[in-house]
């Protein structure tokens, strides 16, 4: 392999985490057929970011990502990475310094997992020493038991081969990363597991990444920046998730994003990040005048018993403070507790679950932090800031 | 058919043997005194045997193989290749032997074009076949990482189709073990003139020592591929368990 030795090798050694992607008004005609698949396509995507391409089928977006590391190859226009077009040298080198991974994953079934891993370390030479310490700390890095190195893909779980295929894309550190529907052929359950995973990892290696997807709510939950794409191979909008969700740029968009995309948009913030209410708290024992003085002046009209650590006990009704002090045991104790970590959406659901307008909102060690409403929520939806707040990657909530 | 009337001329002290007596006689089905003190004129023809058997199969396979590797990376040639090595296959080895008479004479040459003619059908469909079945996530995956096509095809079409190589290997090996018996009609030597020499095809333990050792040879083979497979492929073992 006199071909292998270039500078993959040296720019992974010197940690040269990512390089920015630019499309420079790309098109691509498949031999034989009337129009293009990729149509004079300019895209910039910034260093360490996820850009995720969602369509309909036939919209042209894995072509447009496979043309990065041409497995296809364009028909006019340039990709830059860093400053470097991909159309310099040759395409087996090329793709040596990209990561790779698809939805099949292709894992080769005649090599251990640690074998799969180190294959590209191997295509580019790198001693038996270095190549056995990536391959444990990918296994570590991925979640992977390090025993896994000696068996065969088929003795693993769908969800532990993609493990393997990323690991696999990550051998040599590269600094672009392609993924085509990496967890299209998991099962919702792990799909949801690998992709919280996956953005855990990211926020460490903080790739530049192309991800592929036809799923909008995959699109949303991955992508730092979306690139919507319609038949004809054309981008109809290239935005963060907040602004797709907020002002899709045309009726394809809008269509596309679907119809519930107002509670999309409550899946990209955490409870903890908006205005909470307050309700007074009292623990019990306390005068029941003082606790309805309090109500007067309150956004929420009923007061939370909480034990000495602040944790919510329950509701007090007025017949509760009907009392001469706070009883202990109050009326209404099956409240929502929602941890301050969930996100809107699933606040929301569990506000409905539990047939109530409010619930009290506790922190990780249980202890009552404010009081989410229905109205917050809908508020929250009407208001601008909505709109406005960005969120990176890194702090997007995870379903887990 | 002059050559064959001489092999088949009745030596006139094939049984005056040094034992055997009354059996051999009566040509009874099977004589084992006879077989004890024979053994020595089955050394030769076996060995002739084998090296007609591994000529055979090993050039037919390097040429299969090869022509296999070709149709696959071109997908055209697959169906002419095919109705070539099918023509071959199809021509009954005698037939063949005669059609050979005035290019290469008769002798081990002959006989070894014949057999190889005959293997490079089954071994052509089953390497290409065995090349096929690789997964297309798989190549697209080697292709997509930085394979180029050579390392691709030996690195991961090759080992992957080496169960269906392995498994034309041992078709091809055994039925070769038992088509080169027919080599005796080239004068190409082999168990085949133990089968018929001497006894105008009638003495019966001749037949069947010399067909036992042809089948004894065909069960050692196909025991040695199928271990050679075994090893060339643990990938499979591992996913059985």
């Amino acid at each position: 392999m006199p071909d292998g030795s270039r500078s993959a090798e040296n720019s992974s050694s010197h940690g040269a985490d990512a390089s920015p992607v630019r499309y420079q008004g790309v098109t691509k005609r498949y031999p034989g057929a009337d129009s293009d698949a990729v149509h004079d396509l300019d895209l910039e995507i910034p260093s360490g970011e996820i850009c995720v391409l969602v369509g309909p089928s036939g919209c042209g977006k894995t072509t447009a990502m496979r043309m990065v590391n041409r497995t296809v190859e364009m028909t006019s226009g340039d990709i830059l990475i860093g400053d470097r077009s991909v159309k310099d040298g040759d395409a087996a080198i090329l793709r040596r310094e990209i990561g790779y991974v698809i939805q099949q994953i292709g894992l080769f079934p005649h090599r251990t997992i640690g074998q799969n891993i180190a294959t590209v370390p191997k295509l580019l030479n790198w001693d038996k020493n270095r190549t056995d310490d990536r391959v444990t700390k990918l296994l570590d890095l991925t979640g992977l038991d390090p025993e896994f190195a000696d068996r065969y893909p088929s003795q693993l779980s769908g969800g532990q081969q993609q493990r393997v295929g990323v690991a696999r894309a990550l051998a040599v550190d590269p600094p672009v990363m392609l993924m085509d529907e990496p967890f299209g052929a998991i099962d919702p359950i792990s799909r949801g597991r690998l992709q919280n995973e996956f953005l855990r990892l990211q926020a460490d290696i903080k790739k530049t990444i192309l991800f592929v997807t036809h799923d909008v709510d995959e699109a949303i939950k991955m992508g730092d920046r979306i690139a919507v794409m319609k038949k004809g191979g054309e981008v109809a909008q290239f935005a963060t998730p907040t602004e797709l969700l907020m002002e899709p740029a045309d009726d394809f968009v809008e269509d596309f994003v679907g119809a519930d995309r107002a509670l999309k948009r409550l899946a990209l913030m955490r409870v903890r990040d908006v205005d909470l209410w307050n309700a007074p708290s009292t623990q019990a024992g306390r005068r029941s005048d003082d606790v309805l003085n309090e109500l007067k002046t309150s956004e929420v009209p009923y007061a939370v018993l909480v034990d000495g650590e602040n944790r919510p006990l329950g509701w007090l009704s007025t017949r509760d403070l009907d009392a001469e002090t706070v009883p202990v045991h109050p009326d209404s104790t099956g409240v929502p507790m929602i941890d301050a970590d969930t996100t809107l959406r699933d606040g929301l659901a569990q506000l409905l679950a539990g047939g109530s307008l409010y619930g009290t909102v506790v922190d990780g060690r249980g202890r009552l932090t404010g009081v989410l409403s229905v109205e917050i929520i809908s508020d929250f939806l009407a208001s601008k800031e909505a709109a406005e707040v960005a969120i990176p990657a890194v702090d997007r909530p995870h379903d887990d | 058919m002059i050559d064959f009337v001489q092999i088949a001329a009745v030596d006139p002290d094939f049984f005056k043997d040094r034992s055997g007596g009354g059996c051999i006689q009566d040509n009874n089905l099977f004589c084992p005194g006879w077989v004890v003190d024979n053994y020595d004129r089955y050394v030769d023809p076996t060995l002739q045997h084998l090296v007609l058997v591994l000529s055979a199969v090993g050039i037919g396979f390097a040429i299969a193989f090869s022509l296999a590797i070709l149709a696959h990376r071109r997908r055209w040639l697959a169906s002419p290749f095919l109705a070539a090595t099918g023509v071959l296959y199809t021509i009954p080895s005698i037939s063949f032997f005669f059609l050979l008479l005035p290019l290469t004479g008769r002798g081990t040459t002959t006989a070894i074009i014949a057999l190889t003619a005959f293997t490079l059908q089954i071994i052509f469909r089953n390497v290409l076949t065995g090349l096929r079945n690789v997964p297309v996530e798989v190549t697209e995956a080697a292709r997509g990482i930085g394979y180029t096509p050579k390392q691709m095809l030996w690195r991961v079409e090759i080992p992957l189709a080496m169960p269906e190589i392995v498994a034309g290997l041992r078709i091809a090996t055994v039925s070769t073990v038992a088509l080169a018996t027919l080599a005796v009609f080239a004068n190409g030597g082999g168990l085949g003139g133990e089968i018929i020499s001497g006894s105008n095809l009638t003495f019966k333990t001749g037949i069947i020592v010399a067909g036992s050792i042809a089948v004894v040879m065909a069960i050692l083979f196909d025991a040695l591929i199928l271990l050679l497979g075994r090893l060339l492929t643990p990938w499979k073992r591992a996913a059985a368990l």
